[in-house]
């Protein structure tokens, strides 16, 4: 019975991870293949943090197979400001570097998890392409030395990124099956103008996925195969143990790590420091107004503002009042319209300075 | 002196202040490095605790602090230039001084 079979996965694992350093058993010997129950994004991401902070993978390297709900997942330095307008679409920020991806139910993240001396990205993929090959033989994949795997010698379908941390690491990478290419590239083609910044920026590819050139492919086929071939490279038990994300009693501390994955300071407060320069038309009444604005933004935090505005449109006092309380404020628009709602009560009546001034500050929101 | 810890980092002590920077063999297993990630001024610090990142062409890095003390002074030539921790590791490329709380570690 189903229920009862992923009952038993459940506790070898948890036998598994309390005791990394106790004897093998003899389904683990070698390595482990897991796959997570959940579609979340952030739940998944802290299996990953888990099993590098926990794990002894000391020749036991483990396989980590995964699939999440619609969400863009952008690399440990990278600005989402720069990449992603899109408001309505999760968004999280892995610890591995690299670029942007987005992933759906379509696609499929596979992480490669071993100690640091056994880190090699280049064998993990050229293990996936077998599979595919094993699968298809017909299929024209190959890995590049950007570690990019390409379909008929063109179109990116895997990316990969990686993680060394002291005596573990982990490479992951995503396989596209599936996904919805539409929400892909308008998501992922969103410039921001007049932001500048050294972070990691997003190399835009040709994608397609592996169901276009074979529709009789499916995820689950694709993870089988993947799952099949690393059994038999590390000459362990094809053997796919399911693991849940929530579970405590598994993953001790799993949930804060999830948590703290889904914080506004970590997934926009690790931005790098950048700088925004740009302007905007105010249209007001009869005529059109330039604005010029500045900002230095660290950890998510606006450092240095200035806004340059006609002269006497607003009373200086209040322009410089807008600047001070965005001053150290977050680069966020939820944060700028409650600062900016509250301010006027410091102004007089004055319904035409009130329209002005959420003019003013409709357009400032807007830029973040 | 230039003392190494097993993570591969590096912590040379003069007058009080430790300048901390990666080995040649981290450098050349880390690839080219496109951004590193360092504390603040002030930040203050325990033996091996993370300090920030290195992120290269082949991975995110983490950096793990050898000492415990206070950071003094970070390498501001490696927001332009972050090549440097691959070309001069041991000289112009540094990554961060601290102060040593514990000279016994």
């Amino acid at each position: 019975m189903v229920l009862q079979s992923s009952l038993k996965n459940c506790l070898q694992l948890s036998c598994i991870f309390r005791t990394p350093k106790a004897g093998f058993r003899s389904t683990t010997t070698g390595g482990l293949i897991i796959q997570s129950i959940s579609n979340d994004v952030y739940q998944n991401l802290a299996v990953e943090d888990w099993i590098h902070d926990h794990m002894n993978l000391e020749n036991r390297p483990v396989l980590f197979l995964w699939r999440n709900s619609p969400a863009v997942v952008i690399g440990r330095h990278q600005n989402p400001w720069q990449l992603m307008r899109q408001k309505n679409i999760k968004l999280a920020r892995r610890r591995s570097g690299g670029g942007t991806v987005y992933h759906d139910l379509g696609n499929i993240n596979l992480t490669f998890f071993t100690t640091r001396k056994k880190y090699e990205r280049m064998e993990n993929l050229k293990l996936v392409v077998k599979a595919l090959k094993g699968l298809r033989p017909q299929l024209d994949v190959h890995v590049t030395d950007r570690y990019d795997i390409l379909l008929d010698r063109q179109y990116k379908i895997s990316g990969t990124a990686a993680k060394l941390g002291g005596t573990a690491a982990y490479h992951h990478c995503t396989l596209l099956c599936n996904a919805d290419k539409f929400v892909l590239s308008s998501v992922l083609t969103s410039p921001y103008r007049g932001l500048k910044s050294n972070a990691t920026p997003s190399v835009p590819a040709s994608v397609k996925n592996l169901f276009e050139e074979d529709p009789s492919l499916t995820c689950e086929m694709l993870l089988d195969a993947i799952a099949e071939e690393y059994a038999a490279q590390h000459q362990i038990d094809h053997h796919i143990s399911l693991i849940n994300p929530a579970d405590e009693t598994v993953l001790p501390g799993i949930n804060n790590k999830t948590k703290e994955l889904q914080t506004w300071e970590w997934v926009y407060g690790k931005t790098p420091k950048f700088s925004i320069s740009t302007c905007f038309n105010l249209v007001y009444q009869d005529s059109v107004l330039d604005v010029k604005v500045d900002m230095d933004v660290k950890h998510g935090r606006i450092e240095v503002c200035n806004i340059d505005l006609p002269e006497q449109w607003l009373p200086p006092a209040l322009c410089s009042e807008l600047v001070k309380s965005l001053t150290g404020s977050k680069f966020c628009p939820n944060e700028t319209t409650a600062l900016t709602t509250t301010l006027p009560r410091v102004c007089p009546q004055d319904s035409e300075l009130h329209s002005r001034w959420n003019l003013l500050c409709e357009n400032m929101t807007m830029l973040m | 002196a230039r003392k190494f810890t097993d993570k591969h980092e590096w912590i040379s002590v003069e007058n009080d202040i430790g300048t901390v920077g990666i080995s040649h063999f981290a450098q050349e297993a880390l690839g080219d490095v496109v951004y590193c990630s360092l504390p603040e001024i002030g930040t203050k610090l325990s033996k091996h605790d993370e300090f920030g990142a290195l992120e290269s062409v082949k991975a995110a890095s983490e950096l793990y602090s050898p000492l415990s003390g206070e950071v003094t002074e970070i390498n501001a030539a490696l927001a332009d230039n972050p090549g440097l921790v691959n070309k001069s590791c041991y000289q112009d490329g540094w990554l961060i001084k601290m102060t040593v709380e514990n000279p016994a570690e």
